[in-house]
């Protein structure tokens, strides 16, 4: 299963393969839902912080825990600009950071009306 | 079987312990690799462990690495989560001890398949571990009644005499021989002997303390370590354990016989720090003059009076164990 960095193909949440990693586990899945829906603001915030004071190490480390929760969550191209984020600050690039981290926010701003859109679907 | 999990993602936790949980494993789950190597470090701990590679305190090749540098400790199936999986993060994960390493976000399951490599892993070591207590003990003790072989008790007399000097304490040496074992032999054959020297060694297993030290001497000889013994109460000692062997009768195939045994006995506070050989030389001639004072008797070595102050090298240098 190779991946290309842009793959625009990607969906914004591959539903699919998240529940074959729960085994179909609806309980599970509204918890790992859940956690993110508690976490990723939080993560997000702070890297926004990091960002703005050019915090490169504490930038890179919240960009990777990002990365992180986004994948184990199949949030696919949100996880991909995570990433990139993180080779960015890792790298020291400064001048990038602010462009990546708008590109983060831009598919992050594609991902969560989907699994909000989901949680509301199941509630009922 | 128990598994320990360690994610500073909240998310990457519960779903790996979830997962973990349904494929039937005891999950203990923390958030950072300092409180995974206190989990490791538990009496009981578990013994597949799944690392996140970047964590907070201590990051994942760094718990492998704590863990690698304990000695003597059972060993720890240790498996790195890692998201980017170049080729130099494997090298330096597997260099820091880990076993394997999986990509992150995981399938379930390549996941379980990788952990029951682990558990295969951990099966072999126990067999290993049990074939060589096995053999430590073959090494050690008599076949016939799991007491002490001579060469093991030998070695523990040696340490105790050094430590009992150094710390200025007595040590008692008995020396034990089942009186007419040879007409045992003679009459009932050599079963009905075995079950004697089977039913002697638990009598006088059963008449020391628990850090006392018995074993088989050879033949029907026993030799018997009293640690740390107050000279005073020595000779009291060594009578309740002769006492042991003729108090009511032994039961054996044919029917039950009744023995006595005739003991030599020396204190270390009597002839200080000598030699073993020389030592063991004067219990066996105290349990000689037993002998020859009619059997099933105590008889105490007595002590040299020394004219000189001894010049020679006291102590054969201690043997090391392996």
């Amino acid at each position: 299963m190779k991946k290309n960095e842009d793959s625009h193909s990607d969906p914004a949440w591959n539903l699919a393969e998240l529940l074959e990693r729960v085994d179909n586990d609806q309980e599970l899945l509204r918890d790992l839902l859940n956690i993110f829906k508690e976490d990723f603001p939080l993560t997000m915030r702070s890297l926004e912080s990091a960002v703005a004071a050019e915090d490169l190490k504490e930038a890179a480390r919240l960009a990777h825990t990002l990365k992180g929760m986004l994948s184990s969550l199949g949030g696919v191209r949100t996880a991909a600009a995570a990433a990139r984020l993180e080779v960015i600050a890792s790298a020291g690039e400064t001048a990038s950071l602010k462009g990546a981290l708008q590109a983060l926010k831009c598919e992050a701003a594609s991902l969560l009306p989907e699994l909000e859109a989901y949680m509301a679907e199941v509630r009922h | 079987m128990k598994i320990l999990i360690a994610d500073d993602d909240a998310l990457s936790r519960r779903l790996l312990e979830k997962t973990l949980e349904r494929a039937g494993y005891e999950v203990t789950a923390v958030e950072n690799g300092k409180q995974a190597l206190e989990q490791l470090q538990k009496l009981e701990a578990p013994r597949l462990a799944l690392l996140d590679w970047v964590m907070p305190e201590l990051d994942g090749p760094g718990v492998c690495r704590a863990v690698r540098k304990r000695s003597e400790q059972t060993y720890v199936y240790m498996v790195l989560l890692t998201s980017k999986g170049t080729k130099e993060e494997t090298v330096l994960g597997l260099e820091s001890g880990a076993d394997d390493y999986l990509t992150k976000p995981f399938n379930a399951e390549e996941l379980r398949a990788r952990l029951r490599v682990g558990e295969r892993i951990l099966l072999l070591e126990d067999r290993l571990v049990e074939a060589r207590e096995n053999m430590r003990f073959r090494a050690t003790h008599d076949p016939l009644t799991s007491l002490l072989n001579r060469g093991a008790i030998m070695d523990l007399l040696t340490r105790e005499l050094h430590r009992s000097h150094r710390e200025k304490k007595s040590t008692t040496i008995l020396l034990g021989d089942v009186d007419h074992f040879k007409r045992v032999n003679d009459t009932y054959g050599h079963v009905v002997g075995d079950e004697v020297l089977i039913e002697t060694a638990n009598r006088l297993l059963g008449s020391v303390r628990s850090y006392d030290f018995v074993g088989r001497y050879g033949g029907e000889e026993f030799l018997v370590v009293l640690n740390s013994c107050d000279p005073a109460f020595a000779p009291a000692r060594a009578e309740a354990i002769r006492k042991s062997i003729s108090n009511g009768p032994i039961q054996t195939a044919k029917g039950s016989l009744s023995l006595t045994m005739s003991l030599g006995a020396l204190m270390s506070s009597d002839w200080g720090l000598r030699p073993v050989e020389e030592l063991l030389h004067e219990v066996d001639t105290a349990l000689y003059k037993a002998k020859a004072s009619g059997r099933d008797c105590l008889r105490m070595a007595q002590p040299i009076a020394r004219t000189e102050p001894v010049t020679a090298p006291l102590l054969q240098p201690l043997r090391l164990q392996h």
